[in-house]
């Protein structure tokens, strides 16, 4: 058996709501303001899956230019990474084409799991929610839309990601070898944005 | 807090971006802005209190000459210190820091410092606590000793 520890890594543009998710998972807290992550933070979250305690670790990074080249050792070890976009800015998708890239050259685990988080659902909509889905897809990532702010469908994406590293083969549980990806796409389907915070 | 300021940086970074900073300074005799940034956040992740305090100089030096990139000095500058435990230099660059933008990260650094900080001070009054009670063992000792010579001389 594994050690219990779990190390996540949240990567994407700056400003699409890293720092928030996890904030809000964490803490369930929110804030408006827009806190500029400096290189890196952490935090740490216990989760139970089937009746086992998981130290999660959660390691956010800044999604500001100059930290590119000073992040990737951050990259190792991780077990998993959620990458978010901003549903209300196309190019924060786009732009998750680099950050896969970035996760390839960088990440020492070539099974890594990895989440693709639409964020913003409280507002108005730019990116469809098939565009993301199709990006994951793709990637045979998980997807799921959320709202750091309104607190929708957050410790979802904590929940599938930490779920899927669980039942895979690090903890000896394997009977996936991260093939059959594709078909555990997960999806929360749910009504477009009806939060009035 | 605890676990990022414990997180060492990878010997093979540190390294690298110290051969680069080397290397820029042989070539053109001076060092980019973005090269010192990279290599003194990576000096004051170091093992070593000596790499801490070069990654220091170097950050009090980016933050005088370079206002645009401050934040990121200054918050390496809190965390720096912060790591070498010294923490009164530590909470002026996050109240500097505070005093310019919120910021949540910045916060959690300055109430851990706070934390550490009055840690010392208390193990500190303990010693000096302890100091006292030794030495007023021995002194009341001395004491009960002066007493009890008459009474022994009888």
């Amino acid at each position: 058996m594994a050690d219990r520890a779990i190390k996540l890594l949240i990567i994407g543009e700056s400003g699409v709501g890293k720092s928030s998710l996890i904030r809000r998972f964490v803490e369930n807290k929110f804030d408006d303001n827009h806190d500029v992550t400096i290189g890196m933070d952490f935090k740490s979250a216990i989760m139970n899956v089937d009746g086992i305690d998981y130290k999660v670790a959660l390691w956010d990074t800044a999604g500001a230019e100059r930290f590119r080249s000073l992040t990737p050792s951050f990259y190792r070890k991780a077990l998993g990474a959620i990458l978010v976009y901003d549903i209300t800015n196309r190019e924060s998708l786009v732009k998750l084409e680099a950050w896969l890239a970035e996760l390839d050259s960088y990440s020492d685990n070539p099974n890594i799991a990895i989440i693709v988080v639409g964020n913003k659902i409280d507002q108005e909509r730019v990116v469809d929610r098939e565009e993301g889905r199709k990006f994951a897809r793709k990637h045979r990532a998980l997807f799921i839309e959320t709202s750091a702010k309104c607190d929708q469908y957050v410790s979802d994406v904590f929940k599938d990601i930490v779920e899927k590293i669980v039942s895979s083969e690090y903890f000896g549980n394997g009977n996936a070898s991260n093939g059959m990806t594709i078909d555990n796409v997960q999806d929360v389907d749910s009504a477009p944005s009806t939060c009035y915070c | 807090m605890e676990e990022l300021l414990n997180d060492v940086v990878p010997q093979e970074d540190l390294e690298r971006f110290e051969r680069k900073y080397y290397h820029e300074l042989e070539l053109d005799g001076e060092v980019s802005t973005e090269t010192k940034f990279e290599y003194a956040f990576c000096l004051v992740r170091s093992r070593y209190t000596n790499d801490i305090r070069k990654g220091i100089m170097i950050l009090e030096d980016l933050a005088r000459l370079h206002p645009d990139g401050r934040r990121d000095y200054i918050y390496y500058l809190a965390f720096g210190n912060a790591r070498i435990k010294n923490y009164s230099e530590g909470l002026k660059y996050c109240r500097a820091f505070l005093e310019i933008e919120s910021n949540d990260q910045v916060r959690s650094l300055e109430e851990h410092i706070k934390k550490q900080s009055d840690k010392e001070v208390a193990k500190g009054i303990a010693v000096a606590g302890g100091a006292a009670l030794v030495l007023g063992g021995i002194l009341g000792l001395g004491i009960a000793m002066a007493r009890n010579k008459p009474k022994r001389e009888k």
